[in-house]
């Protein structure tokens, strides 16, 4: 009989110091970063270590500047003319912020997925494929063996295994967020980032994919951006709780949920008036 | 209710429920502390009405317990608090369990009342009193810390129990000597010593209790720790 005593109990909550990871935990480091949209000052002085092959979860009132720094790490924002970035994001030691960056091969390392489900009118086969298609690869056998091993990792393949050439829009919407999942981790990015991956699905679909973002952890750095505190507290092993453009707190999931530091993040997370 | 701040939740539903389960548990002590109150009265009186009385109102405390667990699962399940609020829920529903268990001590110690003492053993009672009117204090002391949620009442009140637990060995040390001296006494006195064990129990469960505030107020579990420990949360 295996006996479970305290100490065998703490020892299943290992815990990461987020401030103090060693160069081979870190999957990317913000540093300093503050960004202006004209003159309004969306995000402050934000600086965190996001640790490698874990899911770290970014939760927030509306407009707390969540998804503008999920945004920052493969730079969509460089999309909005009027944003001013400052600070630096080190991907591997580098700042993809830098001048030389390919943001094309940033994207392709970061792969990115949005609140709601958007497969390209295409089979479920093109999408899967087809950022493997834009760089290049035209091997049928290397398509098909990534295109299998995608929906796989997604868990989606015993659904559209016998439809593979359908079109990608006769999926429900759980299957689809599940399709674009895949098609963002076909091109086998470092991070993945989501962006309110679930809210736009039923309750059912959004344990299917809370249960894959628990198996895509495995493979890559997972960031998510989420509205639902309790998907934070049931996904995620790092959770950031920003306020107005401020990161108030960043620390393991358990103590961010139990024993949060901050006043504001307790009267956040426990649904009080700030 | 210093430190319990449960009013500010945007949900006022969520405001009730937890109202609700805090006026319950208080209930409950009050109903914990008056069956203390009735079942040492009883022995030093040689009550029995009121030591059957109290035998028969413990459905009350059990019921209490039961519902108020109830209460607790149903906001667990609806609300999925989270910090404060889960510590609040988990601290309630481990100091319930403590509150019902000093119902049946004070069930055990009724019971003396009903077990007739001959006349020159009945000093043995006022003994039995003294100790029981320190643990009354202490329960009190237990209660008065939860309903505000004081920290630093929970730390004071956790370290005077080591008074009863001085106080419980000298009596056992007395009881002892009479055993020795007259053996015919001894299953009266054995009575009397499971009452003294039911009272010192009593002092041990109000020292969880201390901890459960300590948890909820800090955040920190200080279970299975010494006083300086937690001491230094401060």
């Amino acid at each position: 009989m295996i006996s479970v005593t305290p100490k065998n109990l703490s020892e299943h909550n290992v815990k990461l110091d987020l401030n103090n990871l060693s160069p081979e935990q870190v999957a990317l480091e913000i540093k300093n970063l503050d960004l202006y949209y004209g003159n309004k000052q969306a995000l402050q002085n934000i600086s965190m270590s996001i640790p490698k092959g874990q899911v770290t979860a970014f939760i927030g009132p509306s407009g707390c500047g969540k998804s503008t720094l999920l945004r920052c790490i493969n730079r969509m924002n460089d999309l909005v003319d009027i944003c001013k970035i400052k600070g630096e994001i080190n991907l591997h030691g580098e700042n993809i912020y830098d001048r030389h960056t390919d943001v094309a091969a940033l994207r392709r390392k970061v792969g990115m997925v949005f609140q709601r489900p958007n497969p390209f009118p295409k089979s479920i086969y093109e999408n899967v494929v087809y950022g493997l298609r834009i760089t290049g690869e035209n091997n049928r056998r290397v398509l098909d063996e990534a295109a299998e091993k995608a929906l796989r990792s997604a868990a989606l393949w015993n659904e559209v295994k016998d439809r593979l050439h359908e079109s990608a829009l006769g999926l429900s919407g759980g299957q689809q967020q599940r399709l674009v999942i895949a098609r963002a981790i076909a091109i086998e990015p470092e991070v993945l980032l989501l962006d309110e991956p679930t809210s736009a699905l039923d309750p059912i679909s959004t344990l299917t994919i809370e249960e894959l973002i628990n198996d895509l952890k495995k493979q890559f750095t997972v960031v998510i951006v989420t509205h639902n505190m309790q998907q934070a507290a049931r996904v995620s092993d790092q959770t950031a709780f920003m306020y107005m453009g401020d990161l108030i707190e960043y620390s393991d999931t358990n103590t961010l949920f139990t024993t949060p530091a901050k006043k504001k993040t307790e009267d956040y997370i426990t649904g009080r008036y700030g | 209710m210093d430190n319990l701040n449960i009013g500010r939740h945007i949900s006022g539903q969520f405001n009730e429920d937890l109202e609700r389960i805090i006026n319950h548990v208080m209930h409950m002590g009050g109903l914990v502390e008056k069956q203390l109150t009735d079942a040492l009265t009883s022995v030093c009186d040689a009550d029995e009405e009121l030591a059957k009385k109290v035998l028969s109102n413990d459905y009350q405390i059990n019921n209490a317990e039961v519902s108020i667990d109830d209460e607790c699962t149903r906001i667990i399940a609806k609300r999925q608090p989270a910090a404060g609020d889960l510590r609040l829920v988990m601290a309630i529903v481990k100091t319930i369990t403590d509150l019902e268990r000093i119902g049946d001590e004070a069930g055990k110690i009724a019971n003396v009342t009903l077990e007739s003492l001959s006349g020159e053993h009945k000093d043995l009672l006022s003994n039995l009193d003294n100790l029981g009117r320190h643990v009354l204090t202490f329960l009190q002391a237990t209660l008065d810390a939860f309903t505000r949620m004081d920290f630093d009442a929970a730390v004071k009140v956790h370290k005077s129990d080591d008074k009863i637990d001085r106080e419980y060995e000298a009596l056992m040390r007395q009881l002892m000597t009479y055993m020795m001296e007259d053996p015919r006494s001894i299953p009266q006195i054995m009575s009397v010593i499971w009452s003294a064990r039911a009272l010192e129990r009593i002092g041990d469960r109000c020292q969880n209790i201390c901890e459960y505030i300590i948890y909820f107020v800090k955040g920190k579990v200080v279970r299975h720790t010494t006083p300086e420990d937690f001491e230094s949360l401060s």
